[in-house]
This record gives structure tokens, sequence and C-alpha cells, in this order.
């Protein structure tokens, strides 16, 4: 392949502009069928591709700036973004890939250092709605989860999902029985709940009662391994980030809490207790327990220090000895409440 | 969830015969889909594994789902079981080509089907670098048969994205395949290597369909690593009564260029004369498949006497997994009325610890947590490292006993 447009050069501009033709056609005409259709179809689908060579490169060569800066300035001066997400279910799946990785890669492109995705998608905020309810459909679900992932990355596009009734229903996408969806939408929620230290700490503020009561029951209670696993590594990531510290000394203070992650902790699995562990030391650690955890604690005292003594990891690791320690010394040294 | 689903998630649809396959991280089994009688492949992965990782599995099974390609083997769905991920696979009744040689071919195929199976690999391979994956681990035993002959390439296991979520990267630097067809650059680690590294993989696997086994195969994986590197890149061996064209012979040249720069691409390649040998997929089922005892009816015997143990086999990964669990820590106490009663009987009996201690302990060790891409983590096999005084001490229960009291007294001399 020595140049990329073989029979007559299109400009990045003019790609897009085909494009976006090519993609009203499919949007709005429902006359034409058979061969005309096909062809169209087909002309659309190398477009796409054709794009997706300026933004990535193909291969031998690597992307140019000024091409991509061309094509992203074309493809936000006019509604194509909106064009492609409304028409992907029309596409064939290898054209649904490639106008994936396209949209995926203009969330990144600057244009005189702004990125205009970000600007586009403000004032387009109902394409998440789209992009967020695609999870309900099997065959669109991988394109439209891995679009949305983009998506908010721009602070803005974050927030706007995290305020929005759809945060409810991340609990039944993650539940979902398909693995490939159900862990598409598990890093999505990931990503919602870890990449805007600010936005995320304030949404966590404001939603605590029912963010944590549905996390409890739908995700760290729940039936299957993975769920489990995930969600309570991502418990401790979000408790652990200083920014969420508030939320932390609040979680930390209830004994239903207390008592799912001493469930956890006492799985058989390797890998869940080792999680749960990175939580609980924060219920023992706490200097201010309420008396109710406290009675939790020294009630399983002897096998909580059994428990520990048996607790370890293959390769030394200073820092999870010395937490180890701490969480022994705390427990320990707890009084009941009531006799003091 | 509109549409009804041809391959339902979930394991009690399923019904597991033999094991078809056996990679580092996963089991692969003949399975039959109950409601439609389908036989299809499961291949069954352990979340708890060694080395297992999440973000990894995540992209296997996903590319899998969206592969529509005739010749890349496609996930049909995957769901959890326990800790295991199931994933249901088209079943390919001949197995793999390294299947295929080790049974009825062992010095190797004629020409014309290896062009005819390297034309549908490298229209596999297109596809996937088209993507931007790389496959990372393209060798005969991935390369799978069905009984019409179609050709497919399989086990994404190792495959790595280039294309990172919308940004390109430059290449990937890390150290995963299979010895003996890894390109230099891979094994050399010191520069970042990309879509070319297959291309190398396929050139070694044409050797491989010449010969019934990979150059280097017959020495260690160090001396293979070491002979990849340094020494002149294989080609066409002269046995007497084999020939080969020239054609093929310039393919592998082609390939096997240790500057991954001058190797062509898939979509080049494609274009050599060398596949114009190629023919049909009956022409492969014709030569190939008739030579193999058939694994549909020879084998029915033995599948069902091997089934019951598969399935006995499974029933009892599940016991062992819940049996330490039921020997540690019976269950919390969490009644807080009935905790503040039994408060006032502390301190604890040490006597039910040291009854109670003979168990297993299960290590787990996760190097660095902030670093972790996600959830999954490294989860590397039990090593008891008990410290200094685990070495000495036969019995287990006395140590935790000694070090408990320890503790306890340092503690009630703080506390009061």
């Amino acid at each position: 392949m020595k140049s990329l447009f073989k029979s007559k050069p299109k400009t990045p501009a003019e790609l897009v502009r085909l494009t976006r033709e090519l993609l009203i056609f499919v949007d709005t005409d429902s006359t034409t069928k058979g061969t005309k259709r096909d062809e169209k179809m087909a002309e659309l689908s190398k477009l796409i591709r054709d794009l997706k060579c300026v933004l990535y490169g193909n291969g031998e060569s690597e992307p140019l700036v000024e091409a991509c800066v061309q094509l992203t300035q074309e493809f936000f001066k006019q509604n194509t973004l909106r064009l492609i997400i409304v028409c992907l279910p029309k596409l064939n799946l290898e054209t649904r890939k490639d106008a994936t990785q396209v949209v995926a890669n203009l969330q990144r492109q600057q244009v005189q250092s702004r990125l205009i995705a970000s600007d586009y998608l403000e004032s387009n905020k109902d394409l998440m709605d789209i992009l967020i309810t695609g999870y309900e459909n099997m065959d669109l679900a991988l394109h439209y989860g891995a679009m949305l992932r983009e998506c908010i990355r721009h602070q803005i596009i974050a927030r706007y999902v995290l305020e929005s009734e759809h945060m409810k229903k991340f609990f039944g996408y993650i539940q979902l029985p398909n693995f490939d969806i159900a862990s598409d939408a598990s890093a999505t929620f990931k990503e919602l709940l870890t990449r805007h230290k600010s936005t995320v700490a304030e949404f966590l503020t404001k939603n605590y009662d029912w963010f944590f009561a549905e996390y409890n029951k739908n995700l760290l209670e729940s039936t299957n391994y993975i769920i489990r696993r995930q969600s309570v590594k991502l418990l401790g990531d979000m408790l652990l980030d200083r920014s969420n510290s508030p939320v932390m000394m609040k979680y930390v203070c209830s004994k239903d809490n207390l008592r799912i992650l001493m469930n956890l902790l006492r799985e058989s699995s390797k890998n869940i207790p080792l999680e749960a562990f990175h939580v609980f030391k924060l219920f023992a650690a706490n200097q201010n327990k309420p008396p109710e955890i406290v009675s939790i604690l020294v009630a399983n005292r002897s096998k909580l220090l059994r428990f520990f003594s048996e607790f370890k990891l293959d390769k030394e690791d200073e820092q999870f000895e010395a937490d180890k320690a701490q969480v022994i010394k705390e427990i320990v040294a707890l009084e009941p409440k009531d006799r003091s | 969830m509109g549409k009804q689903q041809k391959y339902p998630v979930g394991a009690e649809h399923y019904k597991l015969f033999e094991e078809i396959g056996c990679g580092a991280s996963a089991t692969v089994y003949r399975a039959i889909c109950i409601p439609s009688q389908e036989t299809v492949a499961v291949k069954v992965l352990d979340f708890e594994k060694e080395k297992s990782d999440v973000c990894k599995i995540v992209h296997e099974a996903q590319t899998m789902t969206l592969i529509d390609h005739p010749n890349l083997l496609k996930a049909h769905c995957s769901f959890v079981a326990d800790h295991y991920l199931w994933v249901v696979m088209p079943f390919m009744s001949a197995g793999s080509c390294l299947h295929i040689m080790k049974s009825a071919f062992p010095d190797g195929l004629e020409e014309k089907v290896i062009a005819t199976i390297l034309r549908e690999v490298l229209r596999g391979l297109e596809n996937i670098h088209q993507h931007g994956d790389i496959h990372r681990d393209v060798k005969a035993g991935n390369i799978m048969v069905d009984s019409h002959g179609a050709v497919k390439l399989g086990d994404f296991g190792v495959s790595a994205s280039l294309f990172d979520a919308g940004n390109r990267l430059h290449g990937r630097k890390t150290f995963v395949g299979t010895p003996c067809w890894m390109a230099p650059e891979v094994l050399l680690q010191d520069d970042d290597y990309d879509f070319k590294a297959d291309i190398w993989s396929f050139g070694i696997t044409a050797l491989e369909l010449a010969h019934g086994h990979a150059p280097f195969s017959t020495l260690s994986p160090m001396k293979a690593i070491v002979k990849t590197i340094q020494s002149a890149a294989p080609g066409l061996d002269y046995v007497a009564g084999k020939k080969f064209s020239n054609s093929f012979n310039q393919v592998i040249a082609k390939c096997l260029q240790k500057d991954p720069h001058n190797r062509p691409s898939a979509k080049e390649l494609l274009k050599h004369s060398f596949f114009k040998k190629a023919r049909s997929s009956e022409y492969v089922a014709c030569t190939l498949l008739k030579r193999l005892p058939t694994l549909g009816d020879g084998a029915k015997e033995l599948q069902i006497r091997e089934a019951t143990i598969v399935q006995k086999k499974m029933s009892d990964m599940k016991k062992e997994e819940i049996a330490p669990y039921k020997q540690g820590i019976s269950a919390w106490k969490f009644d807080v009325a009935d905790l503040k009663a039994q408060a006032s009987q502390l301190p604890d009996d040490e006597e039910s610890i040291a009854r109670k201690d003979q168990v297993e302990c299960s290590v787990t060790s996760e190097s660095e947590r902030e670093l972790s891409c996600c959830i999954g983590d490294t989860v590397t096999e039990n090593a008891p490292q008990n410290g200094e005084e685990q070495h000495n001490l036969v019995e287990k229960g006395e140590i935790a006993i000694v070090q408990q009291r320890g503790r306890f007294k340092v503690s009630t001399e703080i506390g009061h």
C-alpha cells in the first residue's frame, strides 16, 4: 500500500463530507432497496475505514497531525457524530467496529489545543442516553459501550452521566448474564467512579444512601464471583482515594458494611479476601469506631486473629504486612464499649 | 435483550464431554448445547488461576464475540459459572493442524494443502491487523479445521490491541507467545513490535506445516530463543522425496526477515503468486480429513466414558474449593444484641484456636495494587512465607498460638 487513496485522493474533510451525506441517506431513506442500497452501504463502509486510516495510520505509516485536525474539525462542524451513533444499527459488524474506533479516537483529537469533541457533546448530551441504553441491546452494547467510555473522559460528560438517572441502570447492566457485555458495563462504571476525582466525591456524597445500598446488595453480595471480585476491588479504590475520605468515614461506621466485608474476607477465593482486606482495614483503623462496630470486632476477636495469622502473601510485601500488623494491633487492643 | 439467543448463557444449557484442548490458562471441552443439540466447544478459564488477568480475559471475550470473519474462530457467547468463565465456540471437529499432522502426517503436508491453509490464515490475520490487534500466537496448534475443511485461526488468549481504546500505540513490549514461533524483535524485547511479529510466526508456521514440526522445536526453549536471535533465519529442508516450489521458498524468506520493516503485511503477502496454488476447503477436507480417524464415530465410546470423568472432575473441583473454607473460619457473629451479652464473657478462649488451627492457609499476592490496570490482578500460588519461626517448627498450630499469645501480652500491657 503505497498511498492511502489509490484512485482519486480525497482530503480528510472531503471524506467526512461524503460520509455525512451517506449517513443522512442511510438514516432517512427507506425507499431505495436492493443493489442500489447495497452499493451505498459498501461505499459508506469504505469511507468509514478510510477515516480510520487517517486517524490511526495504516500499519505502515503513522497518522499525520494536520490530516487528523482537518478531519476532526469537519467532523464536529455538523452532526456527523450524532448520525454515526444513530445509524450504527444499520451498519454491518465490520463497519460498526471501524466506526467505534473512529468515534473513540476523535474524543482525544485536539484542534488548537482544545478537545472539540467535548464541546460538541456538551451541547448534545442526549447522545449519552443512546449510548448508555445501548447496553440493553446485545448487538450494539460493545460498540456503544466503547464509545461511551471514551466520551466520559470529558469531565463535563462524566458529570452528566453521574447525575443522570442512568447511574441506577448500571447495577442491572453489570448483572447481565453475557460476560462480554456485563464486563464492559463494569469497566464503564469503574471509569465513571474513579476518573474525575472531584466529580466522583461530589456524586458519592450526594447520593451516598441509595448508591451504597445498591452497591452492597447487587454487587458485593452478588452470587456471581466476578461481580463480587470486581466490586470489592472498586470499593477499595474508591474508599482509599483521598478525595473520598468523608465518604470512607461514613462507610466504615456501618455494621452492615462491616458484616459484608467480613463475609468477603472469609471467602475461599484467593483474590476476594485480599481485596476485602484493603477495605476491612479501614474499619479497624478507624479511631472513632461506633460501639456496634467494636462489638462485632470484639465478638469475633479470636477468629479474626486466627484468620490474620494465616493470611499471607506469596511475595514479601512490607506495606501489606504493616497494614496487617496494624489491624491486628487494633483488634487486640479493643475493649467492649459498654464495659469501660 | 430482545431476541432469543441461539446460544443461551448459563452452564445449565451445556453438557460437557471430553477435553479437546488444554492451554496455560484454560481447558477446552467438546460440549452439546442442550436446547439445540448442536455440538460446540467450550473453553473454561479459571479466574482464580495464577496469572489470570481479568482485563485480558475481558479483551479476549469481547474480541472473539465481535469476530465476523470466516477464517477467525469466534465466540458464540461467554458467561461466568462459579469462578470460571465459559466461552462457547464453534466445534472444529478435525482439531488443529498440529493435531492433524501428529495423527496422520508426521512429516508434514503437501504444498497445495499448505498453500490453502496459509491463504486462509493470512485472510484471518489481515482482518485482525485491520482492527489494530496482533494475534501473537500464530502456530499450527492454533489453526483449526472443521469437518468441511474450513480453516480458522483461533486462540486469542494472548492477542493484544495496538489501538488501545482510541489511541494508536507505537508497539507492544511484552514477552508473549511460544518461543519457537516468536519473532526476534519479540524475543529481544529491546524494540517495540507490531503486526510484523505475526508475519514472522506465520513464516515459522509455514515451515512447521511443511516439515511436521517447527524449526528448533527439538531444542529447549532457551536454546530456541538463542538460535532465533543469533542464527540465520531458517528455511525449507530438502528431504529426499519431498520437493517444494520456489514460490513457497520465497514466501518463507519474505516472512523470516530479521528486520520487521522488511516483512510484507498480510495484505501484501496474499497477492504473492504462491497462493495461486491454493484450493478450496473441499480440497482440504478430501486430502486431510479422510486420513484422520473420524473423531465423530470412532471416539464415541471413549467420549461417553470420558464425559462422566469430566463431569466428575468438575464437581470435584467445586468440592475442593469449598473444603478449606469450611474448615477455616466458621461464620462470623453479627447479632449485635447477642454480641453484647457475649462480650462480658471475654477474653476469648484460646484453646479453641489450638484445636481448629490445622488449616491449609491460602496465600494471596498482589504486587502493586496501585499499578494494576483494572480489577484483575496477578495471583501466585501458595508458598508459605511465615517468617523466620515457621521453618523450625513442625506444628503449625503451635506457632499461631505462640504468635498470638505474644501479641496479646504486649497489647494488654499497653491497654491497661
